[in-house]
């Protein structure tokens, strides 16, 4: 019985749901507070993305004659839920919910699920800029989603293996990935960004070209579920690079475990903050030369260095 | 993919700050045909102020465009005063030109982030807005308007400077174009931002001809048109004004055309401000015009402004014919967007600087 | 080129006419022609002087006549004036010549109802698709406020 409810407090309090969605308010704030003082202006208040999450649960739901409705609900629900899933074998400040050999994969496959729910959301709505959002985001997805899921396995295949609380801890002992495989860390950064539709990757949702991309037509509390869905997926996502990059919250000797954690997640938000201010959009051809002819061949070679590293 | 879609731009989308339509069919990622709609801003001005008089006038005129309401009356007022044989003091021509070129300035920076916000660089736009009140708080001193002035009268300008706004406009000019060259060094070394811009929307020299354009767009593309050097109205005879020119004609040619006219119009705010003569700023002007007709010119911060004037000896006009640079640009659209990319769309439309208040009237 | 360069080739291309340049401020010389003549002057222009910017096509309702000027700016201002009768006002369209006079066709033709033969599309410019009444710009169209003045 104890632990039923030992697993219901860890699913639904920490490191479950509550906290995730406590990060995603808070990590939605730092964003926009970061962008805003780079861009010399003041930024929100620190309950500005809560706020907006609960306004546009207030707000009415429309959606357009001839939409799937069936779907317009359940798309958002999955990709939420396909974010909830994956983190929970993501280690955070030291303690996982669930953890075996080979949830890397797990992961990164569940990871995989809120883009293709992104394309069939402007595909249930029908309409033209919703339409051409979602094709824009398949397309963005071919172009990073390789690169980016070779570079995660490079620290899996230096570690020896395909478990991520592993991978955290084995780089905690001995040296962090992101000093050996630089070029790996790089390229997952880049592959996040895409993934997480932010500039200069934020082409499905180009506003000035398509208003919204493919949630143009939501609105209330399917919108709201979206909105949950990628800010979670920015926390999930930031989360999954500290532990297979930065070493987890492995013990730097002065800090306890979540304190490290939680500076290691600020760097790397830190870092998605910054790169969005300092681009243009880039054009969807533009990405998709990008990711097959610069990313993808790097992701091999980092990964040749490594496996030829294991061997020696 | 074959089937064509149509992509409505417009009237209400993120992309414009005013109503226009543009019906776009694309095949895949690729425009195939466009068409234009214009006149949702339409507001029949140019019946309307038959209905005025001259003195009214002045005030419906600066509204015909926000961003480039001043110029506007200057070319307005200008005609009148030719009509009535006025020579309008040297102090108010300086005034009447310096606060024309702030309008410039403020033009240029307002598109500048426009284009940034449309290409996804909306830190362009957070800076170029941010150095833009600068311009804004100037005019304000001057005019106590920021957008609209109503600083030109018939006979010369209604708005004068002391000599304490003297220092620190000029201070602040300075400090203004250091903000701006520091803007044109992103637009020239920025890769993300050339490679949206470069290449999109070319333009040659000939088609520029044939299609009668001018302004930012004409000067991109090597063709060497400017009224404040080839018709010297105003206080231009006076200043030397170096003529910022491209040649590649394409949407990044116009931001540097922009961005360089923008730092000559301040040096030539600075150049008025102190060279300006003692003396009035207005001469008194009749309320009844002789009948005569006028064809006056000005170059608005997209290109020449035309205001021709006809009037039978009363006091309210019998005809004004306004025509606004942005309709030569809107006519090259069609051509431009021939071939381009879906994302490029936005490129094309933020290029011209559209000013969709002063095509409509 | 100067006024009298232009007034000279013009004067040969069109030696039926009595041409003269009228001075029009600001900085502007002003030539009338008839109607039919408008397309040659203009061809002459384009081929023979360094004459190719078309500022604007202005029209008006003058009593018992339509007028069209045709304003070209090339260091200075060079205007043509055409007079058209009132009842059914038509005149060859230049768009061929110059293409960047399709707007300003366009938008007489709705603004006065002047036909412009050869228009490709003369559609409205400005004015709705269901616009009913008659020309705005003709003195037959009375704004509202004009309306009252007449009725009060």
């Amino acid at each position: 019985m104890t632990d039923l409810l030992d697993a219901l407090a860890k699913l639904l309090l920490f490191p479950g749901f509550a906290f995730l969605f406590a990060c995603a308010m808070l990590f939605a704030w730092i964003d926009r507070r970061v962008i805003a003082r780079l861009q010399g202006r003041v930024g929100p208040p620190w309950f500005q993305p809560l706020a907006d999450w609960i306004k546009l649960l207030a707000k009415e739901d429309v959606l357009p004659v001839g939409a799937n409705e069936w779907a317009c609900t359940m798309l958002p629900i999955f990709s939420l839920a396909a974010v909830l899933a994956a983190s929970v074998y993501i280690p955070v400040g030291g303690w996982s919910i669930q953890a075996f050999e080979g949830d890397l994969i797990v992961v990164l496959f569940l990871l995989s699920i809120p883009p293709l729910a992104y394309f069939l959301g402007g595909w249930a709505t029908g309409g033209v800029y919703s339409v051409i959002g979602g094709n824009r985001s398949l397309l963005q997805y071919f172009s990073y989603e390789v690169p980016f899921l070779m570079a995660l396995c490079s620290p899996a295949i230096l570690s020896g293996s395909w478990s991520i609380a592993q991978i955290a801890a084995r780089q905690s002992e001995t040296i962090w990935g992101v000093f050996l495989q630089p070029l790996g860390f790089v390229l997952a950064v880049v592959g996040l960004i895409g993934k997480l539709k932010r500039v200069p990757f934020d082409i499905p949702k180009a506003k000035s070209e398509i208003v919204a991309g493919p949630l143009t037509e939501f609105s209330g509390r399917k919108l709201a579920l979206w909105h949950l869905s990628i800010e979670t997926k920015t926390v999930v996502g930031i989360f999954l690079l500290v532990n297979a990059f930065l070493g987890g919250s492995g013990v730097t000797g002065l800090l306890p475990p979540p304190v490290t954690f939680a500076v290691k997640s600020m760097l790397v938000l830190l870092l998605l903050s910054v790169t969005s201010v300092l681009y243009a959009r880039l054009r969807i051809d533009q990405l998709a030369n990008l990711g097959w002819r610069v990313l993808a061949p790097l992701a091999l070679l980092q990964i040749a260095v490594t496996v030829w590293i294991g061997v020696r | 993919m074959t089937t064509q879609i149509t992509i409505p731009i417009g009237p209400q989308h993120p992309l414009l700050k005013e109503p226009l339509s543009f019906m776009i069919n694309v095949e895949g990622e690729r425009v195939v045909d466009s068409a234009l709609r214009l006149g949702y801003v339409h507001r029949g001005i140019e019946r309307l102020c038959q209905t005025k008089t001259y003195i009214q006038n002045l005030h419906l005129f600066e509204r015909v465009c926000g961003i480039c309401s001043h110029v506007h009356t200057t070319a307005y007022c200008q005609g009148v005063e030719a009509l009535l044989g006025l020579e309008v003091p040297l102090r108010g021509l300086h005034l009447r030109t310096l606060m024309c070129e702030l309008e410039r300035v403020h033009s240029h920076l307002l598109w500048l982030g426009v284009l940034g916000e449309n290409i996804g660089f909306q830190t362009i736009f957070m800076y170029a807005w941010r150095d833009r009140e600068i311009a804004l708080d100037i005019m304000e001193e001057l005019s106590g308007g920021r957008v609209t002035h109503a600083g030109n009268v018939i006979g010369g300008v209604q708005i004068d400077i002391s000599d304490e706004q003297f220092y620190s406009i000029v201070y602040r000019l300075n400090d203004l174009e250091q903000r701006v060259e520091k803007l044109l060094d992103v637009i020239l070394h920025e890769r993300t931002l050339r490679a949206r811009t470069q290449g999109i929307g070319y333009l040659s020299p000939e088609e520029i001809r044939r299609y009668c354009v001018v302004g930012p767009v004409a000067r991109a593309s090597g063709v060497d048109i400017d009224l404040r050097r080839d018709s010297r109205y105003a206080a231009y005879g006076r200043l030397h004004v170096n003529v910022a020119l491209a040649h590649e004609g394409d949407v990044w040619a116009r931001t540097l055309v922009r961005a360089r006219e923008a730092i000559e119009s301040l040096r030539l705010c600075r150049q008025l401000l102190v060279a300006l003569p003692e003396g009035p700023t207005r001469v008194r002007a009749p309320r009844r015009v002789p009948p005569g007709e006028v064809v006056s010119r000005a170059e608005a911060p997209r290109g020449e402004l035309v205001y021709y004037i006809r009037s039978d000896g009363s006091d309210k006009p019998a005809r004004i014919k306004i025509r606004t640079p942005t309709l030569t640009s809107l006519i090259t659209v069609h051509d431009q967007l021939e071939g381009v990319e879906t994302a490029d769309i936005s490129v094309v439309l933020s290029g011209i600087d559209l000013c969709i208040a002063c095509a409509d009237r | 080129m100067n006024v009298s360069q232009i007034l000279a080739f013009l004067q040969e291309t069109l030696p039926s006419e009595r041409l003269e340049a009228q001075e029009m401020p600001i900085n502007e010389q002003v030539i009338s022609l008839p109607p039919q003549t408008l397309r040659p002057a203009v061809q002459a222009l384009l081929e023979q002087s360094d004459v190719y910017h078309l500022s604007t096509i202005t029209g008006q309702d003058m009593d018992g006549q339509i007028e069209l000027l045709y304003h070209f700016w090339h260091g200075g201002g060079l205007t043509l004036r055409i007079s058209l009768p009132r009842q059914e006002p038509s005149i060859d369209t230049i768009i061929d010549l110059i293409p960047g006079a399709a707007f300003y066709e366009r938008e007489i033709v709705e603004m006065l109802g002047v036909s412009f033969l050869g228009h490709p599309d003369p559609q409205p410019l400005l004015l709705p698709e269901d616009w009913e009444g008659s020309p705005p710009l003709r003195r037959e169209f009375a704004l509202p406020e004009e309306r009252e003045e007449e009725e009060g």
